[in-house]
């Protein structure tokens, strides 16, 4: 853990001593990594926000590797995915790394915020990395959302036709939004250009400043854990909390073996499930977008599909956007909504299990509908779902405040 | 660990159960049992795509040279079982009609059959080649697509050879197209379970020496 | 304290080292395997494969003396059809050649003979000089005003002054370090030359 810093002792005239004389290596990574004390008793909840980190790079690296042989425009974008697929050398590889990873950046997400709700990661001290963490949530639905539509199949555009008229709902500036977003009158080259330019340029740029924010914050409060007891209550005589361990070695070593534990799923579906049965890559897809011809079922990808749900349950246009766009607000309030002082729903009331529970229950059935086509059971379903997952945040102000708790423990268990 | 385990294995069995879901076409599909790795019947349905389908369809995406290396082919055998010769190896396996006619004769653009084993399944075109039949006023449909412009191409086979050649013939078609899909996939499929065994070796080892230093951990 | 201090010395240590050492080295081998399908997809691809793929050239038109340009990889490729009186010139510049016999430069091992050709009529020759790249021009006649009086014909780059015999072999005291490079290339019949393309085992050469 502290091997820099005995380097930095024993050889002062180091190229390592040289180089912090002139900028805080040692003290960051000492901060942030060497002496950044972490509780010691994260369970597997606690991978996902490493494996998060662990896309985020798969993605970077393969996304610029895929731009350099994708050309967009809407003559050729549709031809130069193939072209990646078969005459690019291992372009196929680095084509299902990527889209792959597009769907396991929400699974992990999806994850890492539900390990955020169970244990109540987003209570004070730490409503900022909740509000940061959403910020990134919102920026990587963009990013997701402007990346699909760059191979130019079917999908992508009819896709991207459904959720860009979304705007066309809100009054007065809707049509013209729409258009402006657009930038002509249908989904054309000059869409697909602007998304591209968004898509490999600006949104990576911001996910890279968030991501930076959400660490600073985390580690500026400290980490929650299972218990959701604050480590720093009790320190040793060197003023280091006692439940708490470095991250490097202890954690480093933990999230390495997450990380390649989690590449073998990972890798299982690049070699043997990339189009992750329609889910990951959508059959449609396979056909070149064409703006006279819908496919017969449109459905959003799948991790867009609990809010595509509540959007289909609203019987009207405008207030169905205001729901969908409500249903992710919403989750930003959690820190306020949720009154109770006690963290970790191991030692909450049953009002927030059974809340909890059924609000997590409804987002996947949700997910489920979304997929399916609109028919007037799956919507009367899908109403009723959609109606239980904003009873969690209309029910938790009030039965919050007087939650019948158990004792939480001094320090983690 | 378990429990990840746990969770992993339900939501993998999530998901399968929506694919099952969301499967259906509606009208049962044949399945079409072919195999990939049978160059024999690649090579008798790439000859059987060049005399029967592209005379009004393409698989621009593929190059003659790519599907001489990949079914055991040399350049100059690959144009001329697919070509007569007239092509060079490294075109594109483009259509011999005219561009244009199509829309006079057939009133649709016959499309370009490279992915098209990836948009509906191979199952679904060897469903689709057999699936044509002479209703009662003697002209020919499809089971699978009613009213559809593309005439029984295989009429020949299917009246000239016994049912299990014809049969063969149509999986061969439908294995060749399934290749023409995905060119890289046997090379994705035989390199997939090497990647895998390499990372389980470094699971192990990364498990063992989490535990080594976790040793120091008291709980 | 969740870390005992004093139990620091009862860690193995040994196997410590040597897990870390391990799950190091198979770590960093599979960071290598991973690397690899990155670099290799900065290579040509099939397309620019199939783009340089083997040109033909039809010499039945080519009168005594007459170069033809052919686009071969994007490059252009000279067909001399050389005169007997070029040809008997040839052997009489040696004495101020860099490099007579071809030793240090690039062609395939079936011209490295003296006029530098499969056949002696004709020379295939690729355009680009070695020096800096730019396309040298040809001059075939004997004391081109532009490149000197004693001048035998040739190739003479006017980017650098560079000068280059009937055989594509570069002359003492200019800039171009070596011979034009000869690509490979074999008569398909008397009429038709292939570049790109080594002859076949056999074949006529």
């Amino acid at each position: 853990m502290s091997d820099l810093k005995s380097e930095q002792n024993k050889a002062p005239g180091s190229v390592l001593g040289w180089l912090d004389a002139r900028y805080p290596l040692i003290s960051t990574w000492n901060e942030h990594v060497g002496e950044y004390y972490a509780p010691k008793n994260f369970n597997f909840w606690y991978f996902f926000g490493s494996l998060a980190l662990l896309v985020l790079v798969n993605q970077f690296v393969t996304g610029i590797w895929l731009t350099m042989s994708y050309k967009p425009s809407a003559a050729e974008a549709f031809n130069s995915v193939e072209y990646i697929m078969r005459d690019v050398e291992w372009g196929w590889l680095i084509r299902y790394m990527h889209s792959t990873g597009a769907s396991a950046f929400f699974i992990v997400i999806y994850l890492h915020m539900t390990r955020g709700l169970l244990y109540g990661s987003y209570k004070q001290p730490r409503e900022l990395v909740w509000i940061i963490g959403m910020l990134l949530f919102l920026v990587l639905m963009a990013e997701a959302f402007m990346g699909y539509l760059l191979p130019w199949g079917q999908m992508s555009y009819w896709g991207a036709q459904v959720i860009i008229s979304l705007f066309g709902a809100i009054p007065f500036v809707g049509p013209d939004l729409a258009l402006w977003v657009r930038g002509d009158f249908i989904i054309s080259d000059a869409t697909l250009n602007r998304f591209f330019a968004l898509h490999v340029i600006a949104l990576p740029l911001v996910l890279l400043i968030l991501v930076f924010m959400h660490i600073v914050a985390l580690h500026k409060v400290g980490s929650n854990n299972p218990d959701g007891v604050e480590i720093k209550k009790f320190k040793n005589a060197q003023g280091l909390p006692i439940d708490g361990i470095p991250f490097h070695p202890y954690y480093s070593v933990k999230d390495s073996m997450g990380a390649v534990f989690f590449a073998i799923p990972f890798a299982l579906i690049v070699f043997y499930w990339p189009e992750g049965g329609g889910f990951f890559i959508e059959p449609p897809n396979f056909e070149p977008a064409n703006p006279l011809k819908t496919p017969e079922h449109i459905a959003p990808v799948w991790y867009f599909t609990p809010f595509y749900a509540i959007l289909r349950a609203v019987p009207d246009k405008f207030l169905g956007v205001v729901a969908m766009g409500g249903a992710i607000m919403v989750l930003f309030a959690m820190p306020w909504l949720d009154r109770c002082k006690v963290k970790s729903i191991r030692y909450r009331g049953a009002s927030f299990k059974i809340l909890l529970t059924v609000f997590l229950i409804s987002f996947v059935v949700l997910g489920y509908l979304g997929t399916q086509p609109a028919t007037p059971e799956l919507t009367k379903l899908a109403q009723i779902f959609t109606a239980l997952y904003f009873m969690f945040f209309l029910v938790l102000p009030f039965t919050s405040v007087n939650e019948k708790t158990k004792p939480v423990p001094e320090r983690v268990s | 660990m378990k429990k990840l385990l746990w969770i992993l294995n339900i939501a993998f069995l999530l998901v399968a159960g929506n694919v099952q879901a969301a499967g259906g076409h509606g009208i049962e599909l044949e399945a079409a049992n072919n195999n990939l790795r049978d160059q024999d019947s690649l090579q008798r349905g790439a000859i059987l795509f060049s005399n029967y389908c592209m005379a009004c369809h393409s698989a621009k995406y593929m190059r003659y040279n790519r599907i001489g290396r990949d079914i055991g082919w040399s350049d100059e055998e690959v144009v001329q079982k697919m070509a007569h010769g007239l092509n060079k190896v490294v075109d594109n396996v483009e259509t011999r009609m005219v561009p244009g006619v199509a829309m006079d004769v057939l009133g649709t653009e016959p499309p370009d059959l490279s992915l098209m084993a990836r948009l509906k399944g191979t199952d679904y075109i060897y469903s689709f080649l057999k699936g044509y039949y002479q209703n009662e006023k003697g002209a020919w449909d499809n089971h699978l697509l009613a009213g559809t412009s593309m005439p029984n191409v295989l009429e020949g086979i299917q009246r000239h050879a016994t049912p299990e050649d014809y049969d063969q013939s149509v999986r061969d078609l439908a294995n060749f197209l399934e290749y023409v899909g995905e060119p890289a996939k046997l090379d994705r499929l035989d390199l997939g379970w090497k990647v895998i065994a390499f990372l389980l070796v470094l699971l192990l080892l990364s498990y063992l020496l989490k535990r080594e230093y976790w040793r120091d951990v008291k709980h | 304290m969740s870390i005992e201090q004093e139990n620091k010395t009862e860690v193995n240590l040994q196997r410590r080292k040597i897990l870390t050492g391990a799950t190091g080295v198979v770590g960093a081998a599979g960071a290598t395997f991973l690397a690899v399908p990155f670099v290799s997809s900065w290579q040509p691809s099939e397309k620019a494969k199939a783009a340089g793929a083997p040109v033909n050239a039809d010499i039945s038109q080519m009168q005594p003396g007459q170069m033809l340009t052919v686009a071969w990889r994007g490059k252009p490729v000279w067909i001399v059809r050389r005169t007997p009186d070029m040809l008997k010139t040839l052997p009489t510049l040696d004495g101020q050649l860099r490099d007579p016999e071809s030793a240090e430069s690039i062609q395939p091992s079936y011209c490295q003979n003296e006029l530098r050709a499969v056949k002696d009529e004709y020379l295939v020759v690729v355009g680009v000089c070695t020096h800096l790249g730019c396309a040298p021009l040809y001059r075939p006649a004997i004391g081109s005003p532009d490149v000197g009086t004693d001048w035998q014909g040739g190739f003479f780059c006017p980017c650098h002054g560079s000068r280059f015999d009937l055989a594509g072999r570069v002359f003492q005291s200019v800039p171009a370090p070596t011979n034009l490079e000869i690509p490979p290339y074999h008569f398909v019949s008397e009429q038709e030359i292939r570049i790109g393309e080594d002859p076949k085992e056999g074949g006529t050469a």
